[in-house]
């Protein structure tokens, strides 16, 4: 990818506190528009997240975990222990010269390293300073102690997710957290727009909970209106509308497609698809209101007739009578479906340690303003340019804080 | 509507032609921090939500759709028949004037109304343009017919962490594709605004499939996948290697159960009364553990199963373990958390009465956002817009509504 001459939020510059993947996602996100992001860490406390395996070329290193990568990248990466207070001061210092700060710490944290708002507002008095918690910086809450993966259980995603109202099934990773670092970017943004009119910034506070929380808006209205409960429902439609609406096997290991059919359009499309079979000239189909009745059935018929097929051959054929349906990919999948790679949405870089790595691009295609992605950041690559270029430490300065660990 | 006090977003103009949710739900976010956001509808039917409900006692009522109240509430709406050149010529004299354009219509559609990006450009060439559907404006996939079902598992994410081996791939129960689409978009289409005086107006393709699939699980395997040729898929109950880590039943529902650090496995150790079973030194690891799941599950599962989920979540959390409640929608909205936080807002409707919605999610103390009014009915402001945005003289406005291209 080339980079254009100018990108969005050239000239804004971000000191990324955050941590783990919130954080680094949401730095990622505003580099990705143009800004110049650096994330502050140490090795005097390694992110977990530059600590997973795999690595690349199978050398364990911080520099090197894959998973970390591509997350991460578009992030710089300046090295100072925050324990110390002198690596404190080079953080303030560095504040002194950025519009955006983001964190993602518990409350507290950041006041208790000399990092908070009211400490670097003094340093950069127009600064957006970002917190991101998991559930706030007030209410009776605003202490829980969450991981990003059971986080969506206080935010009541977990309570709607599983196969039928018996109980919920887990989300293995952490949802919310990619989905928070964009809406923590979000924040950053609206903030540096109240910026731009009145001279004035804030202390943005992005909580996560509420971020998933929106997700609950289809379940909200449906107990404020009918009095329902949400459960656990499987792949059916979230209001009840489709039918037949979910995964059918296909031939293969674990090979599935989706079918979702709203509207009497949609399903004399699928049943020309499947060749009028005599189950489905049933009159009671025709109306949508018969379909949801009838979708247990309905599902069963399915799953026999697609049982036997190709599911990417099906989903071609299935779209050509209208009807919404699409493979379910796998991991392999996203690396090797056409689709994605007409998109270029994972692209192959090459780390200045010198291995290469596959990572996602600019997941949003800007006709514009397109982002030349690189890899995530190795640990302190920016720390000489930062601390001696912006900040102006002598070579000497720099050697001394380098070996007393201040610049770790 | 304009909101009491100026947004983040004051006097940015933003035409959406959206259904359903991704749009919708992005318009909605900027209007929620000040923007004037004009939704337009097709004339006859309007936004597809509008059929979806839920609608009190599951009576369809075009003005009664939770779905779309919770989509669409601080905007004012215009009903228009874009299948016709006057109603066409309407909405781009209504673009001519605006700062953003969201919509999720289908790319083929909007290229035969002539309301793509690129007819719309050589006249709006300051317009940032904001398409969210489930697969981008290009590749092979790009006029596809879908939903969020379709979407969603168009990104592995069910495949490789929702649901049990050998059962169907799981959907979150909401549309939870559409939603992450509407963040992201948003993000972008705020970054994209910023800096638009140094860059101009374009066009951000956003894909909700694509924006999963790279920042949620693509970033955590594709990079392995790519070095290593081999993936996982979905297991079912949380962690594999480590425990305990993984949703488990109480009296009354779920706790999300997590300790990993020897401090939280002491933590919960000291919650549970220190029974003699969780004693052995070999336990504080927590990959042993994971080796012993069996024996960890069987005996915490009689622990939890003995409390309350609230009750569990408490005594954990008080001896520093990270184990949540899975809260059900019902017991947010009566949450006192969310209530200090004046996350629960009630709304007046004419036709609905009183309709409660979700605060902001992000907090912004010098220019607070969130829904001061309600969603609108089907073309309410149809002639207040088009002889203001729009700039028609009454003569003309009256002449449009007589034929049916606009709303009466």
């Amino acid at each position: 990818m080339s980079a254009p001459a100018s990108l969005p939020l050239a000239g804004i510059r971000v000191a990324n506190f955050g941590w783990s993947w919130v954080g680094p996602v949401a730095g990622q996100t505003l580099a990705f528009l143009g800004a110049e992001v650096y994330k502050i860490e140490s090795r005097a406390r390694i992110d977990i997240n530059r600590t997973l395996p795999p690595f690349a070329e199978g050398i364990a290193s911080p520099d090197r975990s894959l998973q970390n990568h591509a997350g991460w990248a578009g992030n710089g990466s300046v090295t100072l222990n925050l324990r110390d207070a002198r690596g404190q001061d080079l953080a303030r210092r560095l504040v002194a010269h950025c519009d955006v700060v983001l964190e993602n710490f518990g409350p507290g944290v950041m006041r208790r390293l000399h990092l908070g708002y009211d400490d670097l507002v003094r340093v950069r008095p127009d600064v957006v300073y970002v917190s991101m918690p998991a559930a706030g910086l007030d209410g009776p809450l605003s202490g829980v102690r969450t991981y990003g993966t059971s986080l969506c259980s206080i935010a009541g995603l977990d309570s709607i997710t599983g196969y039928d109202a018996s109980g919920p099934v887990t989300m293995e990773n952490a949802f919310a957290d990619p989905l928070g670092g964009i809406v923590g970017a979000v924040g950053a943004l609206l903030a540096l727009f109240h910026r731009r009119r009145t001279g004035r910034g804030q202390h943005v506070e992005y909580s996560q909970q509420e971020g998933v929380l929106q997700l609950m808006g289809p379940a909200l209205m449906d107990l404020a209106l009918t009095g329902r409960e949400a459960t656990p429902i499987g792949n059916r439609h979230p209001l009840g509308v489709g039918a037949p609406h979910g995964l059918f096997p296909c031939a293969g290991e674990d090979r599935w497609i989706s079918i979702a059919v709203l509207t009497d359009d949609e399903w004399r499309g699928l049943v020309r698809a499947m060749g009028s079979p005599a189950w489905s000239a049933d009159a009671s189909l025709h109306t949508a209101a018969g379909r949801r009745a009838a979708i247990d059935e309905i599902h069963d018929q399915l799953a026999r007739w697609t049982r036997d097929l190709d599911d990417l051959a099906l989903a071609d054929e299935l779209q050509r009578h209208g009807v919404a349906a699409a493979p379910v990919l796998n991991v392999a999948d996203l690396l090797h479906h056409p689709h994605y790679r007409a998109r270029g949405t994972f692209i192959e870089v090459r780390h200045p340690l010198g291995f290469t790595e596959t990572i996602y691009g600019a997941y949003v295609k800007a006709s514009r303003t397109v982002p030349d992605v690189r890899p995530g950041p190795a640990m302190g690559q920016d720390n000489e340019r930062v601390l001696e270029g912006l900040l102006g430490l002598t070579d000497d300065e720099y050697a001394h804080l380098v070996e007393a660990g201040v610049i770790h | 509507m304009t909101p009491p006090r100026p947004g983040a977003l004051a006097g940015v103009s933003v035409i959406e032609f959206g259904d359903a949710v991704s749009a919708p739900f992005c318009a909605r976010l900027l209007a929620d921090y000040g923007a004037d956001v004009v939704k337009v509808e097709r004339i006859a039917t309007g936004d597809v939500a509008r059929t979806w409900g839920p609608f009190p006692g599951d009576t369809p009522h075009p003005e009664k759709s939770g779905l779309f109240f919770f989509c669409n509430t601080n905007k004012r709406s215009v009903a228009l028949d874009v299948t016709t050149a006057d109603g066409q010529a309407v909405l781009r004299g209504l673009l001519r004037r605006a700062d953003v354009f969201v919509e999720n219509q289908r790319p083929a559609d909007m290229r035969a109304w002539g309301l793509d990006y690129g007819t719309l450009a050589p006249e709006c060439p300051d317009l940032v343009m904001v398409s969210i559907t489930p697969f981008g404006q290009t590749g092979p996939c790009a006029d596809w017919h879908a939903y969020d079902l379709n979407a969603y598992h168009f990104t592995a994410t069910g495949s490789r962490y929702c649901g049990h081996a050998g059962r169907a791939p799981l959907e979150h129960g909401t549309f939870s594709a559409d939603f992450f689409g509407g963040y992201v978009a948003t993000a972008w289409a705020l970054g994209a605004l910023y800096g638009r005086a140094a860059v101009g107006g374009q066009h951000l393709d956003v894909s909700s499939a694509e924006a999963i699939a790279a920042l949620f699980t693509g970033a955590q395997n594709i990079g392995a996948y790519a070095q290593e040729g081999r993936f996982e898929r979905r297991g079912g109950s949380g962690m594999s290697l480590v425990a305990p880590a993984r949703i488990l039943p109480c009296r009354d529902g779920f706790a999300w159960v997590i300790a990993l650090e020897p401090a939280q496995w002491d933590g919960l150790r000291a919650a549970m009364g220190d029974p003699d079973w969780a004693a052995p030194e070999i336990f504080r690891n927590l990959f042993e553990r994971g080796r012993n799941a069996d024996i960890i599950y069987t005996m915490l599962e009689r622990w939890t199963l003995s409390l309350t989920k609230q009750e569990v979540m408490d005594r954990c959390q008080a001896h520093g373990c990270p184990t949540t409640a899975v809260y059900n929608i019902g017991e947010l909205v009566r949450h006192p958390h969310l209530a200090a936080r004046g996350q629960i807002i009630e709304l007046e409707h004419p036709i609905l009465g009183t309709v409660p919605v979700f605060g902001a999610p992000i907090r912004l103390p010098d220019c607070p956002g969130g829904a001061v009014a309600p969603a609108p009915l089907l073309g309410e402001h149809t002639r207040e817009v088009l002889g203001t945005l729009g700039g028609l003289d009454e003569a003309t406005i009256d002449r449009l509504t007589a034929q049916g291209v606009a709303a009466p």
